[in-house]
């Protein structure tokens, strides 16, 4: 029993309608439900009944939700996070939409993170009996589904620790300082076999880097660039190729400044027994950036 | 139509109707220390020296707060001139010049189709 992934991201927005705009025209969402001020949106490749939340005023990360298998996980992740020293609490059934009973988690960077096991199953847009491969309605870029999610840290090692020993994720690429001295200043870790549910860097607290959506291939990736330019939306960085998971990747920025990528690949798998793959500082940017080799001096300044 | 002038290079641009500081500042083809471009982060802030700025679209207080305003400081993304402005970079950032076709003194004003933030 354990973890299976990032079933949603909860974040703030400037303005709701620029937001609407951009996670459904330009990234593809469709919107589940909305109230005044508040969102609800999912991909078409998903089956829960949202992975997105926008909420407006301000910016920034509210939380992360992710989707544990049993009730008897819940009781026990909550129990170890309280032992690592963490603080938690109690999430009613209701108080996240369609979302079950829960446990919130405080980060020792102080991001929220909500385990639950139950939410709403709606299916995807293709369905589950003789599907076809894709929908061909879909708007804009077409996103298959919000795939991890980066926060930066002041201590990455402690959080990286907590996923580890409490929530039984397994590190799949950290970044040290070097090997005689490895201080951990990011780590890539997994729950399922994919390379990263959740990673962390080294940064200011409770911020957020960025959440990420899971597209096809690589020319799906110049397609999502080409949108992008048609939308006017900020980049950040790319297309280029990560060294660490191997994917290829955008970065780019929402209306409000929150920052999205789009990624695809899964360059391979993460068994529990993966050999976690380290890279040095000085050899960081490239596991960043892996073409340019080079960071861009936004990339890892820049939150929201 | 409004007139930006940076310092400490004293450098100016036309700023269209509506068009924000680091629109006016990227059209004529300069750069300097920028983040997000979309109101997020706060990178880009710059201080307002003299004249007036508008916010056209919501800022977050945890990106520029009230006191930050009081004291003299925009976001240079998000701030609108509606007086000639004059600004100042931060402290160790300045003006580069990406566009080596003419210069900002070659900005008139209206930005033409397409182009945008």
């Amino acid at each position: 029993m354990s973890v299976m992934r990032l079933g949603f991201v909860h974040i703030r927005v400037t303005d709701l309608e620029e937001s609407r705009n951009h996670y459904t025209n330009t990234l593809g969402m469709d919107v589940v439900h909305e109230e005044p001020g508040k969102l609800w949106l999912k991909c078409w490749d998903e089956y829960d009944h949202h992975s997105l939340v926008l909420e407006e005023g301000g910016v920034g990360l509210v939380k992360l939700g992710y989707k544990v298998e049993s009730e008897a996980d819940l009781v026990s992740y909550e129990k170890r996070a309280q032992q690592f020293g963490t603080t938690t609490g109690r999430v009613s059934k209701g108080e996240n939409l369609t979302v079950g009973d829960g446990v919130r988690i405080t980060l020792p960077s102080e991001q929220n993170i909500e385990l639950f096991k139950d939410i709403e199953f709606t299916g995807t847009k293709t369905g589950s009996l003789n599907p076809d491969p894709w929908p061909r309605e879909q708007k804009g870029i077409a996103a298959h589904w919000i795939d991890h999610a980066l926060v930066p840290a002041e201590d990455p090692g402690l959080v990286e620790k907590f996923f580890m020993d409490v929530l039984d994720f397994h590190a799949a690429e950290r970044a040290i300082t070097n090997p005689s001295h490895p201080e951990v200043l990011g780590s890539w870790l997994a729950c399922g076999e994919s390379p990263h549910d959740f990673a962390v860097v080294k940064g200011p607290n409770a911020k957020l880097h960025h959440f990420a959506f899971h597209l096809e291939d690589w020319s799906a990736i110049l397609r999502a660039g080409d949108i992008m330019s048609m939308d006017d939306v900020s980049i950040d960085f790319g297309p280029t190729r990560h060294g660490i998971t191997r994917g290829t990747t955008i970065y780019f920025f929402d209306p409000s400044g929150n920052r999205n990528e789009v990624f695809a690949g899964l360059g391979y798998r993460t068994f529990p027994d993966f050999p976690t793959v380290n890279w040095t500082e000085d050899q960081l940017a490239k596991g960043i950036f892996y073409i340019q080799r080079e960071l861009n001096d936004t990339f890892l300044t820049v939150y929201s | 139509m409004t007139q930006v002038t940076v310092l400490p290079d004293d450098v100016r641009v036309a700023a269209g109707d509506g068009e924000t500081v680091l629109a006016a500042l990227g059209r004529a083809g300069l750069k300097y220390r920028i983040g997000c471009r979309r109101g997020g982060c706060g990178i880009c802030k710059l201080q307002l020296v003299a004249g007036e700025v508008r916010y056209e679209r919501p800022v977050a207080e945890s990106v520029l707060s009230d006191d930050e305003k009081v004291a003299g400081i925009c976001l240079s993304c998000r701030a609108v001139p509606i007086t000639n402005i004059l600004v100042e970079l931060q402290e160790g950032d300045k003006l580069r010049r990406v566009l080596p076709y003419g210069f900002a003194s070659g900005n008139t004003g209206a930005p033409p189709k397409g182009s945008r933030s």
